[in-house]
């Protein structure tokens, strides 16, 4: 039974479509994959810096100041040779004097408008060996913006970033050659980076994929400015006291400060 | 009414009947011709639209690409490329098209034109020999044999193109002539190929520029598919592999598959059917012209006419369609010898299950009882060359008492003297044989391992309160163990628990010095026990799967036995004679006047010489730890405990009287398929059989009750019934009316949803093959090594603390402490490309005593300045060769091993690579051991100074130059030497002897490490190397 009903349906169906061919759909040109990574120097949004916002704050410390490690390099005369006056003293928690934490990194973790791709700056970022330290202890970075590694040292380095996002690499770099430019081409805070010669040897890369980043200094305070309004989770993060979140609301042309405490 | 009107012709019309009736035949004969075309053959519609969608795909793909396409071809990279290859044409084209002209227009028409009238006479001479050949009068042959000649020697006319008059020639002459215009024209042809050179090569590496920097299939690899698209046929299309009578034609729907442009099913507007296959590596391997879709994949080939004949669904095709979680069962059947097969992930977690969480101490799975198998095999083959010699023996003397038989003729007894000596080294050579099966019988009890930890052990082990709790379900005491939970009562209980408190063994064992709980707890996490071993609970959990989670151990054991164990895990309380079938007590060494002392080197029963098992069968390593530290960890290990956990008096245990039953109950579970039991060394499985499993009859598995709620839920398949039974082993005995020993026995392994679907895979794999043998993956060359390899490598779990393979993790991976840097270069080495770095030799000394030295035993014998440490496995022979030859079948290394000659150092090149060692710019001895103590405290990396008897020189070399190629993330840096004029020479400040050396930098180290003297590392640390 049911097959006939399929043959009278097929007759209905013969009979009301007069021929095949239906028509040809015009091909549409296909927008293609994800958003391409930003090239350094290519196009791309610049912070506003008349009409945006800025954020300003200090990184506090709360607590007896630990004291600072001294540095054994005692293994290796071409370090200790560099701090013939004093002897080094590890970066890992430095409290200013007026009570504010240095290297720290302030970020916007989230709340920026999506899509939006930000120029990669030209200049590069110094990350220098030099007494067997890396100077500046913290930088921030963005993505595909070029880290330029110097060896100021007289003996052989070798710098070995281990990201978990981004590619890791171990390059050696005898003194006296030329600097090395490298980049990270994904966001990722932070990257630990040392020396496998000079296992005392320790610094941290944040890679961002926007501008709006600081490094905590003398005066632990931190500026981020030309943010678009909106919403924002600010991050800092400390190598030892690990990250905070405080999340912030800005509008055009508006300053806001945002202070951070660490607990020691 | 006339006669004309009662005429029912007249009156009663039939046209409506009519009318119905052919319009009932139309009908019907469209619907005939509807399932002609299309009703049985849905294959169609299928076809007509992966036409329409892949035209409409290529279409917009080409767009897509040609834009990316245009981008490389315009780069300037690409333009120079293609401007030096039209240079080099252009530059080529002049003396090349001189050639074409001499080929084409003058050589090619006088061959043809000669080779008419040659070819003519020659065939005429060759019927005239054949005849010669079949006649048989020799005047006929010789008239014959005239008439060659004169044909020979006739004269013919052949007009030559580009000649005035035509030439005359002999036969000879012809020959000679076109031989010498063929040659011309093949030198000429050759040189072309020469001046073209050029030519092609920049071409091909133009295009290899773009085919590099196209991920996806260039513009002109999609124009030649929507060409042949344009040709589409509908039509069946099907594999036919002829001797094995396969026929499939998966493919006919199928039609994505093997298209050069790869389709996912968003490609093809949703539609999964049209997509390629996922993997092209897998198919260049599998090549579906000879292996088809179905030996694979399941499913019936053949059948057109409807999805779920197609895929086998239908009840009693006994191959179905693996399902997509499943998907590797298919690899199973030809790939069953092997514990890991490349890429099938699934199904290795399912034969790792099935070995590791006990299955096979139940079932017999064949392969998978390899040592045991292997005894049996090992004394049979001693058996029959044992008998085989006593014949040849016998043989030979008959021959020489026969030779020494007076009546016996010289010559007669001579050869049958030959023939007894002949008889008797050939005995002698099955002497050697047997001697070598001897040893591996010895070793092989040695190999053997249980899945459980010993019974026998139990009362010295154990806290007496804790059996009962543990026996009654052992995964609420700990959360994922590898015993499963057996439906017990709480009488059976009590009786299990008696049996095996009273079974056990009650040694001595020294009372401990309590330990330091933090120390240990360091050791525990860095010395390597957590490759194995878990820790916390919970979400909190870390640590390895492959042994217990020990977060509880606190409750359960003994401290001074723990101490034991931790110290030597192999260490037994008395030993067990295979041949007695029973353990041996001080008193039977005592009757020998023997000391009661049994390990390794002492393994015989003092009563019968047989071998002894002297060791606990577990593959729990020694990690060589001190006393002392070994009493820290297991302080430490006795502080991991519940706070609030109680246990019940447990003294019932002690009644003499609940042993038997006891005893009946461990028999009828199956207790000694995975425990080692006092009395029960050698019972039998008590399981079925599963090495065919997945493909017994669905009528023979054993639904019970439940057969008819399968088949209205569609689960009375293969897949049904084991996923059912995983989940929960009992479901069968569901309504049936039993007395307790008869309900099913197998117990729960409370196995997650992966699991299951792992296990799963393995079973349905298990068939009895519908591929013939010659598909089986049984290599005879080096992957053989592999295969077997890897039986070792998983029974000891080398890869909780090594990557063998690429695509693998390690414990270590996993532990939150080894995420810093600097713990992560505490991990163990990676052993990819262990076979092509280090010497065979070397492997098989440091597999059997990895601190490489008979005294100072507690450290590592490469890697001193790691926390975590190579552990003593006490491997046997047999299992070092096949790991040895494992790593060496990995990296392709020949064998046997033969060690690479170099170039003696000169004098000044051993000064000079000295001087580069040791100064400042060189950062090799800042990291490396030298063996000398002070200097090796800050050591993080190998001692270089015993690379020659580790390494091969030519890995050494290739690690110097770039060691993050072959190991990512290696604290090794790369860039420590650059290229410069084809050589390698050192990257940094280089000691001023090396002014003018015009050799490798690499390759002097190489042969510097290669040919190092403890005289020249006295030379070399007095140089301050290092500092």
């Amino acid at each position: 039974m049911k097959k006939i009903w399929m043959g009278i349906g097929v007759v209905c169906a013969v009979s009301l479509v007069s021929c095949g061919g239906g028509g040809t759909e015009a091909p549409k040109a296909d927008a293609g994959g994800g958003a391409a990574a930003p090239a350094a120097g290519g196009a791309g949004a610049v912070p506003d810096e008349a009409n945006g916002a800025t954020i300003t704050g200090k990184v506090m410390f709360d607590g007896t100041a630990p004291k600072e490690k001294t540095i054994d390099m005692s293994a290796v005369p071409a370090c200790t040779r560099a701090h013939a006056n004093a002897p080094a003293k590890s970066e890992e928690v430095i409290v200013n004097d007026n009570k504010t934490v240095k290297y720290a990194f302030v970020w916007i973790k989230s709340g920026l408008p999506e899509g939006t791709t930000w120029k990669v700056p030209s200049t590069p970022v110094m990350l220098d060996q030099n007494g067997c330290m890396y100077k500046p202890h913290v930088i921030g970075i963005m993505a595909g913006q070029n880290i330029e590694v110097k060896n100021s040292d007289p003996t052989n380095h070798n710098i070995h970033p281990s990201p978990t996002v981004n590619q890791e690499w171990n390059e050696s770099q005898p003194p006296g050659s030329e600097d090395k430019m490298k980049t990270f081409a994904r966001q990722e805070v932070m990257i630990p980076v040392k020396c496998n010669v000079h296992n005392w040897m320790r610094s941290y890369i944040g890679v961002v994929s926007h501008p709006f980043f600081a490094v905590t200094g003398d005066d632990g305070s931190f500026t981020i400015k030309g943010l678009p309004p909106g919403t924002y989770t600010l991050e800092v993060w400390h190598e030892k006291y690990g990250t905070q979140d405080q999340t912030i609301t800005v509008g055009a042309k508006e300053s806001k400060t945002q202070d951070f405490t660490i607990k020691g | 009414m006339s006669d004309q009107d009662k005429d029912p012709v007249v009156h009663s019309s039939l046209s409506k009947q009519l009318f119905i009736w052919s319009a009932l035949l139309v009908l019907s004969m469209a619907w005939g011709l509807y399932d002609e075309v299309y009703g049985t053959r849905p294959w169609k519609g299928y076809e007509a639209r992966f036409e329409k969608l892949y035209s409409k795909y290529l279409a917009n793909a080409r767009l897509g690409e040609t834009a990316f396409e245009k981008q490389i071809r315009s780069s300037a990279e690409y333009q120079k490329m293609d401007r030096e290859m039209q240079a080099a044409e252009k530059a080529a084209m002049p003396e090349a098209s001189a050639i074409d002209k001499k080929v084409n227009e003058d050589l090619v028409p006088k061959i043809l034109a000669l080779n008419d009238p040659f070819q003519i006479v020659r065939a005429h001479i060759g019927s005239l020999t054949y005849e010669i050949e079949v006649s048989k009068s020799e005047s006929s042959k010789d008239s014959l044999r005239k008439e060659i000649e004169e044909l020979k020697n006739e004269v013919q006319k052949v007009s030559i193109p580009g000649e005035p008059k035509p030439r005359e020639m002999k036969f000879s002459e012809m020959d000679d002539q076109l031989k010498k215009w063929k040659d011309e024209k093949a030198q000429l042809l050759q040189k072309r190929v020469e001046i073209m050179k050029q030519a092609t090569e920049l071409r091909a590496k133009r295009d290899q520029y773009l085919s590099d920097r196209l991920p996806e299939a260039s513009a002109e690899t999609i124009g030649l598919v929507q060409n042949s698209l344009a040709n589409f046929d509908i039509k069946i299309r099907q594999i036919h592999v002829k001797d094995v009578d396969l026929v499939d034609r998966c493919e006919s729907c199928h039609l994505g598959t093997r298209e050069p442009v790869t389709l996912t099913a968003a490609h093809m507007g949703g539609e999964a059917v049209f997509a390629s296959h996922p993997d092209k590596e897998l198919l260049k391997i599998h090549d579906p012209e000879l292996f088809g879709c179905t030996p694979c994949h399941g499913g019936n080939g053949v059948a057109l006419s409807s999805v779920e004949k197609a895929h086998g669904y239908n009840k009693y095709w006994l191959w179905p369609l693996h399902h997509k979680e499943n998907i590797e069962a298919g690899c199973q059947q030809c790939h069953v010898k092997e514990i890991v097969t490349e890429d099938a992930n699934t199904l290795n977690a399912g034969r790792e299950i099935f070995r590791l969480r006990g299955c096979m101490g139940c079932h017999r799975y064949e392969g998978f009882d390899r040592e045991t198998d292997e005894i049996t095999s090992v004394s049979q083959q001693i058996r029959s060359l044992e008998q085989q010699k006593a014949e040849w023996i016998r043989d030979a003397g008959f021959d020489e008492q026969k030779a020494n038989d007076p009546r016996t003729k010289d010559a007669d007894a001579r050869k049958l003297n030959l023939e007894a000596n002949d008889l008797k080294v050939r005995s002698s050579g099955l002497d050697a044989k047997m001697e070598q099966l001897d040893m591996r019988s010895h070793e092989l009890i040695r190999e053997v391992k249980k899945v459980g930890p010993s019974l026998k052990e139990a009362r010295m082990k154990l806290h007496k309160e804790w059996i009962p709790v543990w026996l009654k379900d052992p995964h609420a005491w700990r959360e994922g163990t590898k015993m499963p939970t057996f439906r017990l009562d709480d009488g059976e209980i009590r009786a299990i628990g008696a049996f095996i408190w009273q079974s056990g063994l009650t040694g001595e064992l020294p009372q401990q010095k309590p330990g330091d709980a933090e120390k240990g707890k360091e050791a525990f996490e860095t010395r390597g026990c957590m490759a194995c071993h878990s820790m916390e609970e919970g979400s909190k959990k870390f640590g390895g799967t492959f042994a217990a989670n020990l977060s509880r151990e606190g409750e359960k054991a003994n401290y001074d036995y723990i101490v034991r164990w931790v110290h030597n895990p192999r260490q037994r309380t008395a030993p067990y004679c295979t041949f007695e079938k029973r353990d041996l007590s001080k008193a039977d060494y005592d009757k020998h006047n023997l000391p009661y002392v049994f390990d390794l080197e002492h393994s015989k029963c003092p009563n019968d010489g047989h071998e002894l098992q002297v060791q606990q069968m577990t593959p729990m390593p020694s990690l060589r730890l001190t006393e002392d530290e070994a009493r820290d960890i297991a302080t430490y290990l006795m502080t991991r405990k519940r706070d609030n956990a109680t246990y019940a008096n447990a003294d019932y245990l002690d009644d003499p009287s609940l042993k038997n039953k006891g005893l009946g109950l461990v028999r009828n579970y199956g207790c000694a398929g995975c425990h080692e039991i006092s009395g029960l060394e050698e019972e039998q499985r008590i399981g079925t059989e599963l090495t065919k499993e997945g493909s017994k009859p669905i009528e023979r598995l054993d639904f019970a009750l439940l057969g008819h709620k399968a088949e209205d839920e569609g689960w009375e398949t293969h897949k049904g019934f084991f996923e059912h039974k995983l989940q929960d082993p009992a479901i069968y005995d569901t309504g049936k009316e039993k007395a307790k020993q008869d309900r099913l026995k197998m117990p729960n392994f409370n196995f997650s949803k992966t699991e299951i679907d792992a296990v799963d895979t393995f079973l349905e794999g298990s068939v009895d093959a519908s591929v013939p043998q010659r598909y089986f993956y049984a290599p005879t060359d080096q992957r053989q090594d592999i295969i077997d390899g890897w039986w070792v490598v998983r029974k000891y779990n080398c890869m909780g603390c090594h990557r063998v393979h690429v695509a693998q993790t390690t414990t270590f991976d996993t532990i939150p402490r080894y995420q810093d840097p600097d713990w992560k270069d505490q991990k163990p080495p990676t052993l990819i490309g262990e076979g092509a770095r280090v010497r065979p030799d070397w492997l098989m000394h440091f597999l059997n005593n990895p601190a490489l030295s008979e005294n100072d035993t507690n450290r590592d014998g490469v890697r001193q300045y790691l926390k975590v440490r190579m552990p003593t496995f006490s491997f046997s022979d047999g299992e070092i060769r096949k790991l040895v030859r494992f790593f060496e079948a990995l990296s392709s290394q020949a064998q046997p091993f033969i060690a690479e000659e170099l170039e003696p150092l000169t004098d000044q090149e051993r000064v000079m690579a000295r001087q580069l060692f040791s100064s400042e710019g060189a950062p090799c001895l800042k990291c490396h051991m030298t063996g000398d103590p002070k200097h090796d405290v800050r050591a993080t990396a190998p001692n270089f100074t015993v690379a020659k008897e580790r390494l091969k020189p030519g890995w050494t070399k290739r690690w110097m130059l770039d060691p993050a190629m072959m190991s990512p993330g290696t604290a090794m840096p790369s860039g420590l030497f650059r290229h410069e004029d084809n050589r390698w020479v050192f990257a940094g400040p280089t000691p001023p002897s090396f002014n003018g050396y015009p050799k490798d930098h690499a390759d002097l180290l190489v042969r510097y490490m290669f040919q190092f003297t403890p005289e020249e590392l006295g030379r070399l640390r007095s140089a301050g190397a290092g500092n």
